[in-house]
């Protein structure tokens, strides 16, 4: 199964008229930035890119994903964007979308997107209002002006994909392809447009994924990197069976009722994600939702593979660690940092967690 | 209510608390007089007498805390709450984030801390926030006893680590938390962010009210607004005396007076005891006295200071003539005075709980920098690149440059953190400083 590389997707895309948009973690309105002509590229990062220009902005204690993206949107490669989107996902990215605009400069129009941590009427109006807000900022940014057809139809469109995300990352038993593989093909979802992404996904093989009596790990966090981890699991003879991390899980949004208009679709979409600390959910919530996909995965213990200074994920992990020990499962948190391959200490630990689990 | 804990209470908290606590202010204004006239040829002018009053008003607040379960209604609080709606109703308010900072200032975070860090609590997190878990776990505290809160009031107007804690608390003490989410502002404030805040606080009336068991009362709305705008502009002003050459005031001592307005705002007392602080001030510049003896170079102090070396870095400092006048940290308490609008409570909490420094962008933190070294006429800058405080110093590196290119002045970060001494060398922070002090001149 070949999967395009994202330079493939940024010259089919830039063919077809499209502007790309370089969007930073973890939640944004697709199908907005679809329907005002942008075409979405994530950036986790990116893992391998020089972080001096990074760190001659940012203290050491910024976490990677910040650092390496601030080189990498001022590198040649970040060219290809039209505009750059930050999210307001945390204190750190808060940062960097600030120094972004004031410092920085880069040469393309950096635009910020707040996202309410509460889940009540206010939250819905003022997601409604901001959406808006960053519908006008794309079409400054060279953008179209959004009309509700338009959106409705991406909202279609995201509909589907996200069917067809769910079908691939709530089943994993049922994908005959190895865990590196797996994930490689659930994460191009974060540059490829909707329909690609769904052709592949159709291609899988079916069936048992090998490995033979693998003990069973869920992996939470915020990206899998480097994503030979899913190797070096495979090794001591584990497989992850699911996934509570940013990048993937935690953007399985339920979509709304089609009665509603475009906006509140859109707006009940961004609030609608599973249980997760950067939005704010309370952590009891979080704790029974890792519960259930604990249970319904049949995975016998969380990984939590962390990037190194993520505030949001350490305030959740006592809690969490103790209310899944209260029932049973072990879990193991590591901490790594971007770009680096896995460390020998890191693979030992993981070799003895998984004995424990033997 | 019950009758034993109401019996406490009114022992501790109404006869017996005051009268002690009066006469160790009286023992601690005859110590810094007899102090005053003893050091004549000291490097620093010594301790503002008001501060005496100061520590008295912040124990007896403890000391109420203390007994408030089951006699008053308790709130814990972030330092940037809107806390007018629930002082009208009578709330007894804890801040875990000034106790967290009393914790560091009598050095006893480590020790609590690490029943945190224990619990598996990262010592990357906000050491505020695991100093407030540690002490939760543990149960220690200078205090005596923190009462347990009947409702968590959290405003992400510093940061959105503030939540991230007060969501283990809810989840700890099981109570409600409320949340006044209020979006970053990378530029002017916008109306539909106004009016998000805005709603919420009046969402957060109804379920206060439940808690509390009793009706917001409007006119004392009103009041309270009055004496936290009247303490606001009151400490303003007390800073802004800082422009006067020599300065009768330094940063640090802004940083010990600062409780009050943190957490005793919206109190008549609070701005009493302000106006006779700024009255002392005035006396010394009447008499001509500096905070620094000789003071040579005066400078600016970014980010929450370092809270267990603040005697340390005062004398080290003053030994080199060099006063920190002001510090944009105390100045968040003040300068938003002029914004607030005592008649119409609710929209004015909207606006000015939007605003304060730290949700901000970083553009606009070195705008206020720039203009405190203009008004203040400073000679140099340091940056506090506090290890575990992520929103005030992300963005410090340019900001830092900022000022040496645009402005002219020596800028210093200094790597170190507001609470946890463990991120803290003593040598290199002098040596740091030491050069630092010389490229001024
Ligand atoms: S890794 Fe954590 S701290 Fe870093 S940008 Fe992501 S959520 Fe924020
Ligand atoms: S010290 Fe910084 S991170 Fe901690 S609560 Fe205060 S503003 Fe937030």
């Amino acid at each position: 199964m070949l999967i395009p590389s994202r330079r493939e997707i940024v010259e089919e895309v830039k063919s077809r008229g499209q502007r790309i948009a370089a969007v930073l973690p973890i939640h944004y309105p697709r199908p907005l930035l679809r329907a005002a002509g942008f075409h979405p590229i994530e950036v986790w990062g990116p893992p391998h890119v020089d972080p001096t220009i990074g760190n001659a902005h940012f203290q050491a204690y910024t976490c990677a994903i910040v650092r390496h993206a601030a080189s990498f949107l001022v590198s040649e490669a970040a060219t290809v964007a039209d505009l750059i989107l930050v999210p307001h996902t945390c204190d750190s990215l808060q940062g960097l979308g600030s120094v972004l605009i004031d410092f920085i400069a880069p040469r393309q129009p950096v635009l910020t997107l707040y996202h309410a941590r509460g889940r009540r009427e206010c939250d819905v109006e003022f997601t409604i209002a901001e959406l808006k807000r960053l519908a006008s900022a794309l079409v400054e940014a060279g953008g179209e002006a959004v009309d509700e057809e338009t959106l409705t139809r991406e909202l279609e469109v995201e509909g589907r994909l996200l069917q067809t995300m769910r079908g691939l990352a709530l089943h994993r038993d049922d994908f005959a392809i190895c865990d590196r593989d797996f994930y490689t093909l659930l994460r191009s979802w974060e540059f490829l447009p909707p329909e690609r992404f769904c052709a592949l996904a159709e291609q899988i093989p079916r069936g048992t994924p090998p490995g033979e009596r693998p003990i069973r790990l869920m992996i939470s966090g915020i990206v899998p990197e480097p994503l030979e981890i899913f190797d070096r699991l495979n090794d001591v003879g584990a497989r992850i069976v699911a996934d509570d991390l940013a990048c993937l899980s935690r953007r399985l949004y339920k979509t709304a009722d089609v009665d509603y208009d475009p906006w509140r679709r859109l707006a009940l979409m961004m609030l609608g994600m599973p249980p997760e600390p950067t939005v704010g959910s309370p952590i009891p919530q979080r704790i029974d939702h890792l519960l259930r996909r604990l249970d319904e995965s049949r995975a016998q213990g969380l990984l939590v593979y962390d990037v190194k200074f993520c505030e949001p994920e350490l305030f959740d992990l006592p809690l969490v660690k103790q209310a899944l020990g209260e029932r049973g499962f072990s879990v193991l948190h590591l901490e790594v940092e971007l770009g680096l391959a896995t460390a020998n200490q890191t693979l030992t630990r993981i070799e003895a967690f998984v004995e424990t689990l033997q | 209510m019950n009758l034993t804990a109401q019996l406490k209470y009114h022992i501790n908290y109404d006869l017996l608390g005051p009268a002690v606590l009066r006469f160790q202010r009286w023992q601690d204004e005859r110590k810094i007089r007899a102090a005053a006239t003893k050091n004549g040829d000291a490097l620093l002018a010594g301790t503002l007498r008001t501060t005496a009053r100061m520590k008295e008003m912040m124990a007896l607040h403890y000391l109420q805390g203390r007994y408030a379960n089951r006699v008053k209604k308790v709130a814990w609080v972030t330092s940037g709450a809107p806390v007018e709606i629930l002082k009208a109703l009578d709330f007894v308010l804890i801040y875990p984030e000034n106790h967290a900072a009393l914790c560091g200032a009598r050095k006893q975070v480590v020790e609590i801390a690490s029943a945190a860090e224990d619990a598996g609590y990262s010592r990357d997190i906000c050491s505020y926030a695991r100093t407030d878990i540690g002490s939760l776990i543990s149960g220690k505290t200078p205090v005596g006893n923190l009462p347990k809160p009947d409702l968590l009031l959290c405003c992400n107007n510093i940061c959105q680590t503030v939540h991230y804690w007060y969501r283990v608390l809810a989840a700890h003490f099981e109570v409600p938390l409320v949340l006044i989410d209020t979006p970053f502002l990378y530029t002017d404030a916008q109306e539909h962010q106004i009016a998000f805040v805005k709603q919420q606080l009046e969402a957060m009336i109804p379920i206060a009210e439940r808690v509390a068991g009793r009706s917001l009362s409007y006119a004392r709305l009103k009041e309270v607004a009055r004496y936290s705008k009247e303490a606001a502009e009151l400490w303003l002003e007390i800073l802004n005396r800082a422009q006067h050459k020599p300065s009768p005031i330094t940063a640090f001592d802004g940083f010990i007076n600062m409780g009050p307005i943190v957490d005793l705002r919206g109190e008549a007392e609070t701005v009493a005891l302000y106006a006779s602080l700024l009255a002392e001030v005035d006396e010394r510049i009447a008499a001509g006295v500096g905070a620094v003896r000789h003071e040579r170079k005066r400078v600016l102090w970014d980010n929450l200071p370092i809270w267990f070396k603040l005697g340390k870095l005062s004398n080290l400092l003053a030994s080199h003539g060099v006063n920190i006048v002001v510090s944009n940290y105390t100045y968040a308490w003040g300068e938003l005075a002029p914004m607030m609008d005592i008649e119409r409570p609710i929209e004015m909490a909207a606006r000015v709980y939007l605003h304060p420094i730290l949700n901000r962008s970083t553009g606009d933190k070195l705008r206020a920098m720039k203009k405190l070294v203009a008004d203040f006429a400073l000679d140099g800058a340091i940056l506090h690149s506090d290890r575990s405080c992520k929103p005030y110093s992300v963005g410090q590196i340019d900001q830092r440059d900022r000022l040496v290119k645009d402005v002219g002045i020596p800028a210093l970060l200094l790597e170190a953190d507001h609470n946890d001494p463990r991120s803290f060398s003593d040598e290199q922070a002098t040596g740091r400083i030491e050069a630092f002090v010389e490229m001024m001149g």
